[in-house]
C-alpha cells in the first residue's frame, strides 16, 4: 500500500513536463497535421514516442545521479560562453513560446466572445500571482490536474466519429509524402514541438528539486514513460479529430476548402462537423495548455539560468533578494503575453518560427545531453548504455537532417 | 617574474614561447595545477601547455615571465607529462564554472574567475570571483571594452573564506580546508547551505565536517535531507555523526529510517548504553512529549554539598548541553526535587542540596502532546520540563528550545534563522 503512494506521489514530474509539450502551438501542429494530411500523420507520432522517452529518461537520470540541473552540468562541463549560448537559445525561444501560449489564449477566449485585451491582461495576471503567492505544492497538484484536462481531446477526438480501420492503417502503416513539400515542415513541427527542448530542462530540474536520488530511478522511468505514453496519445487523438473532420469534409468539398490558421480555428471548424460540445471541448483545451504553458515556461526560463550563472533563484525570496531571478520570470512573461497585444501581430508566423526554432535547437540540446550523459566523471555507472546512445544520437541526426532541409527551403521562400 | 596579480583567465589561452626565440609560439596556456590546495592561499605550481603534440607540464620554476605582447615565456621547452588528474587540483578544470561555499556570505555560489597574485616569487590563488564582471570576463568582454568592465563592481570572496566542495576535486586530494572552514558557520546556516546543494555534494561536504559539527547540522536538517545524506555517508560514519546529535534529534532521524537500516545504525554505535536510549527513544511519537525529549541532562544525589555538585558538574559539562537545571533523584533515579545552576552558584559551599532544592516539581508525562509541553513551559517560565514515568522517575526533559520548535509551524521556523541572522551575527562573530 505504501508503494502505491510513493508511486502517485511521483507521478509528477514526467507527467507534468510531457503534458507541457502539449501546449498551444502543439495543439496547433497535431490539428494542421491531421487537417492537412489526414490519418496517416499519426505514425511518425510512434518513432518519435520512442525518442520522447529515451530523452526524457536520459534527464531525469543526469537529474537523480548528479542532483543537478541541465543548464548548471552545461555550465560545469562546456564552460561559460556554452552556457551563455545555450541560455540565450532557451530564453528567446521559450519567450517566443510563451507569446504563442498567450496568443492561444487570446483566440480560445474569442470563441468564448471575451475580447484578448480583457482576456490576455487577466491570464498574466492570473498566472504571474498564482505563481508567487501559491505554494509550490498545490502548484504541483494544479499542474497535475490541468495535465489530466488534456483528457478531453481524447474525448473530442471519440465525437469526431473517426473510422477506426483508417485510424490503424494511419497508425501502423508509414507513408511519406513526398510531393507536399509542406510535409517536411509538419514533421519538423511535430518533432519540434513534442520533444520540446525546454521539456528535458524543466523536467531534470523537477527530479533535482523531487530530490530523487539513483536509488529512486525505477519511480522516474515510470513516471517518465506514463506521461510520455499518454503526452502522444493525446497527441495522436487530436490529429484523429481533425482528420475525422476537416480533412475528411475537405477531400469531399474540393471547391471550398476548411484551413486551419491557428489553434483556436480547428474549435470553430469543430462545430458544424462534430458538434457544438467538441468544439467547446476544444477550446477549453486550448485555454488550459495556454494558462498551463504559460506559467511554465517564464518561471522555468529563469530558474535555468539563474541556475547557470550562479544567481540566487526562489520564489520565497523578495525581489531584491533575487533581482535577476524575478526580472527574467516578469520579463519573460510581460515580454509574450504584449507581443500578441500588438494589433496586427503576425501572430501565426510568430507560432510557425517558435516551433521551428524548437526543431533547430533540439539536436543542439540533445548533442550537450549526450555527451555529458556519456562521461564518467560525471555520471559514474549511470552513464548510457549503448541502445539509449544509439537512439539518442539517430534523433539528433534524423532531426537535425530534417530540420536543416526545411530551413533550407523556408530559406529559398523567403529569397 | 613580472606578473604582479590578476585574473586567471586573462592568461589562460596565451600562446607560450621559449625565451631567446620569442617570435615562435609553442603552444597555448591551457591550465595550471596545485599540489597542496589545502593552503590558506594555494600556491600555483606549474603550467599546463596545449601543444600540438598534447599537453605538457612546465613548473612555474620555469615561467620567467609574461611579457609586454602578451606572451608567457618559458625558460626551456616544457617536456614533462601532466601530472595525473588525482594528484593535483587543476584550477581551471576542477574549479572555473563550479559551486563553491562562501563561508563569509554563508551560500554557494559559483566561480566565474579566480584572482592571483605575486607573492615574493610565487603566483597565489588569492580570490573567487564571483561577479557579472567576471562572467564577461570569460566571455572575452575584456578586450572588447575593458574601460567598461573596470567601471563593474567586483564580487571577490578572499579564497580563506572559501570552502570548495570537494566535489569537484580528485578523490585523492581530500581537501581537509572545506571542514574546518565550514564549522566556522553557525550549524543552523551550515544546515542550510547543505541543503541547497545537490545530494551527492551534500554528503561529501558532511563528509569533510568533523563528527560534532556534522551533528549539529545535522540537528537542523530536514528529514529527507537527513536520509539522502545517511545513505551516501555508509552506516559508519552515520553512526558516528548520530552518537554526537542530542537524543532527541538522534531518535527523530532513527524514527524515520526503516526497521533495517534502523538495527544497523543503533548496533554500530559505539556507547552502548546510549544505543539502547536512543532505541527507547525512537519508539515514542515524535509530537509528545516523549519524542521531544532528551535524556542529556544532570541528575544529582540529595545528601552532597553545592560544592562537590559544583565539581561534579564541571566534570561533565562538557559532555552536556543543558546544565542550567539539576535534577535531584534517588537510588531509584525517583525525581526529588530540581535545583537551578543559579541557586547552587549562590548557595554556600557547604549547604547540602536538599536543604535547597525545590521540591514543588512541575513534569509532564512521555504521552503528554507537544502544546501542552510548551504551555506548560511557557506557564511556569521554565528552561526545561522533566519528562517522568508513572513511578515518577526521571526518563529525559524538554527544552524549551525543542518546544518551541515543536510548536511553530514549519514554514514559520524555516524562515526563522534568517531573521535571527541579522541580530546574531555579531555575537556568534565574537565568541568564536
Amino acid at each position: 500500500m505504501r508503494s502505491i503512494i510513493f508511486v502517485a506521489a511521483v507521478l509528477g514530474p514526467g507527467f507534468i513536463t510531457a503534458s507541457a509539450g502539449n501546449d498551444v502551438g502543439g495543439i496547433f501542429t497535431y490539428s494542421v497535421a491531421g487537417a492537412q494530411f489526414g490519418y496517416k500523420a499519426i505514425w511518425p507520432l510512434i518513432p518519435i514516442a520512442v525518442a520522447l522517452i529515451v530523452v526524457q529518461e536520459m534527464a531525469a537520470r543526469m537529474g537523480a545521479v548528479t542532483g543537478k540541473g541541465l543548464a548548471a552540468l552545461i555550465r560545469e562541463e562546456f564552460g561559460v560562453r556554452i552556457a551563455l549560448l545555450t541560455m540565450l537559445g532557451l530564453f528567446f525561444m521559450n519567450t517566443f513560446t510563451t507569446s504563442a501560449e498567450f496568443a492561444g489564449i487570446a483566440s480560445a477566449s474569442e470563441i468564448y466572445h471575451v475580447s484578448r485585451y480583457v482576456a490576455v491582461p487577466a491570464a498574466l495576471v492570473l498566472v504571474f500571482f498564482s505563481v508567487l503567492r501559491v505554494s509550490g505544492s498545490l502548484i504541483e497538484r494544479i499542474f497535475v490536474i490541468l495535465s489530466l484536462v488534456y483528457v478531453t481531446y481524447i474525448i473530442s477526438g471519440v465525437l469526431a466519429k473517426p473510422d477506426w480501420g483508417d485510424v490503424a492503417r494511419g497508425s501502423f502503416i508509414p507513408t511519406i509524402d513526398t510531393h507536399n513539400p509542406a510535409y517536411i515542415g509538419t514533421l519538423v513541427a511535430l518533432i519540434g514541438t513534442t520533444i520540446s527542448p525546454y521539456m528535458q530542462f524543466y523536467l531534470q530540474s523537477a527530479v533535482v528539486e523531487k530530490g530523487t536520488r539513483p536509488s529512486g530511478l525505477l519511480v522516474s522511468r515510470i513516471d517518465v514513460a506514463n506521461g510520455s505514453i499518454l503526452a502522444i496519445i493525446v497527441a495522436a487523438f487530436m490529429i484523429i479529430a481533425n482528420a475525422a473532420t476537416i480533412f475528411v469534409f475537405n477531400v469531399h468539398h474540393p471547391s471550398h476548402q476548411i484551413t486551419v490558421n491557428q489553434a483556436s480555428d480547428v474549435a470553430v471548424a469543430l462545430q458544424p462537423l462534430a458538434g457544438k460540445f467538441a468544439s467547446e471541448l476544444f477550446a477549453f483545451g486550448i485555454l488550459n495548455a495556454g494558462l498551463f504553458t504559460a506559467a511554465v515556461l517564464p518561471l522555468s526560463t529563469a530558474y535555468l539560468i539563474c541556475e547557470a550563472f550562479g544567481f540566487e533563484a526562489a520564489l520565497d525570496r523578495r525581489f531584491h533578494e533575487a533581482p535577476v531571478f524575478f526580472s527574467l520570470f516578469a520579463g519573460g512573461l510581460v515580454i509574450g503575453a504584449s507581443l500578441v497585444l500588438i494589433p496586427g501581430a503576425p501572430l501565426l508566423q510568430l507560432s510557425i518560427a517558435s516551433q521551428l526554432v524548437q526543431g533547430l535547437l533540439l539536436p543542439l540540446e540533445l548533442i550537450l545531453m549526450l555527451v555529458i550523459i556519456n562521461r564518467a566523471r560525471v555520471m559514474g555507472t549511470f552513464r548510457n548504455n549503448r541502445a539509449a546512445n544509439v537512439i539518442g544520437w539517430a534523433t539528433v541526426i534524423i532531426v537535425g537532417v530534417i530540420a536543416l532541409y526545411y530551413t533550407y527551403t523556408q530559406v529559398l521562400t523567403v529569397l | 617574474m613580472g606578473f604582479h596579480d590578476g585574473y586567471l583567465s586573462t592568461l589562460v589561452g596565451r600562446s607560450t614561447v621559449i625565451a631567446g626565440d620569442e617570435s615562435h609560439s609553442i603552444g597555448k596556456v591551457a591550465d595550471f595545477l596545485v599540489k597542496k590546495p589545502d593552503d590558506t592561499f594555494p600556491r600555483i605550481d606549474g603550467i599546463v601547455i596545449k601543444t600540438k603534440d598534447g599537453p605538457r607540464y612546465s613548473p612555474m620554476a620555469s615561467v620567467l615571465d609574461v611579457d609586454a605582447s602578451g606572451s608567457v615565456v618559458l625558460k626551456e621547452l616544457p617536456v614533462g607529462a601532466v601530472i595525473p588528474e588525482s594528484e593535483a587540483l587543476y584550477l581551471v578544470q576542477d574549479l572555473f564554472d563550479k559551486q563553491i561555499v562562501d563561508v563569509d556570505g554563508r551560500k554557494v555560489v559559483r566561480i566565474n574567475d579566480l584572482e592571483i597574485a605575486n607573492t615574493g616569487g610565487t603566483l597565489r590563488v588569492v580570490a573567487a570571483d564571483i561577479g557579472v564582471s567576471g562572467l564577461l570576463r570569460r566571455l572575452g568582454a575584456g578586450r572588447i571594452a575593458q574601460h567598461l568592465l573596470d567601471r563593474i563592481p567586483n564580487s571577490l570572496i578572499a579564497w580563506d573564506n572559501v570552502a570548495p566542495i570537494s566535489d569537484v576535486n580528485p578523490a585523492e586530494v581530500q581537501l581537509s580546508v572545506s571542514g574546518s572552514r565550514l564549522s566556522r558557520l553557525h550549524p543552523s546556516e551550515l544546515a542550510d547551505i547543505i541543503s541547497d546543494l545537490s545530494a551527492r555534494d551534500a554528503a561529501r561536504v558532511v563528509q569533510s565536517l568533523d563528527d560534532e559539527t556534522a551533528a549539529d547540522a545535522f540537528e537542523h536538517l530536514d528529514a529527507d535531507v537527513q536520509q539522502s545524506i545517511i545513505a551516501d555517508l555508509g552506516s559508519d560514519r552515520a553512526a558516528d555523526i548520530i552518537e554526537e546529535m542530542d537524543s532527541d534529534d538522534a531518535a527523530d532521524l532513527l524514527g524515520e529510517l526503516d526497521e533495517d537500516k534502523r538495527s544497523e545504525l543503533l548496533a554500530k554505535i559505539e556507547d552502548r548504553a546510549y544505543a539502547d536510549e536512543l532505541e527507547e527513544l525512537v519508539e515514542y511519537a515524535p509530537d509528545t512529549a516523549g519524542g521531544l525529549m532528551t535524556t542529556d541532562y544532570v541528575w544529582i544525589f540529595p545528601h552532597r554539598t553545592t560544592a562537590a555538585t559544583i565539581a561534579k558538574i564541571r566534570e561533565i559539562a562538557p559532555e552536556t548541553e543543558f546544565i542550567y537545571y539539576l535534577y535531584v533523584v534517588d537510588d531509584d533515579r525517583k525525581l526529588l526535587g530540581t535545583i537551578s545552576l543559579r541557586t547552587l552558584l549562590l548557595a554556600l559551599p557547604t549547604a547540602f542540596i536538599h536543604k535547597l532544592m525545590d521540591t514543588d516539581v512541575v513534569s509532564v508525562s512521555t504521552d503528554t502532546s507537544s502544546e501542552d509541553v510548551a504551555s506548560t513551559i511557557a506557564r511556569y517560565d521554565l528552561l526545561a520540563v522533566p519528562v517522568l514515568d508513572e513511578h515518577g522517575s526521571v526518563l529525559g526533559i524538554v527544552t524549551v528550545d525543542d518546544a518551541i520548535d515543536a510548536i511553530i509551524p514549519e514554514k514559520i521556523a524555516k524562515s526563522l534563522p534568517r531573521f535571527v541572522r541579522h541580530h546574531a551575527k555579531k555575537p556568534a562573530v565574537a565568541t568564536s
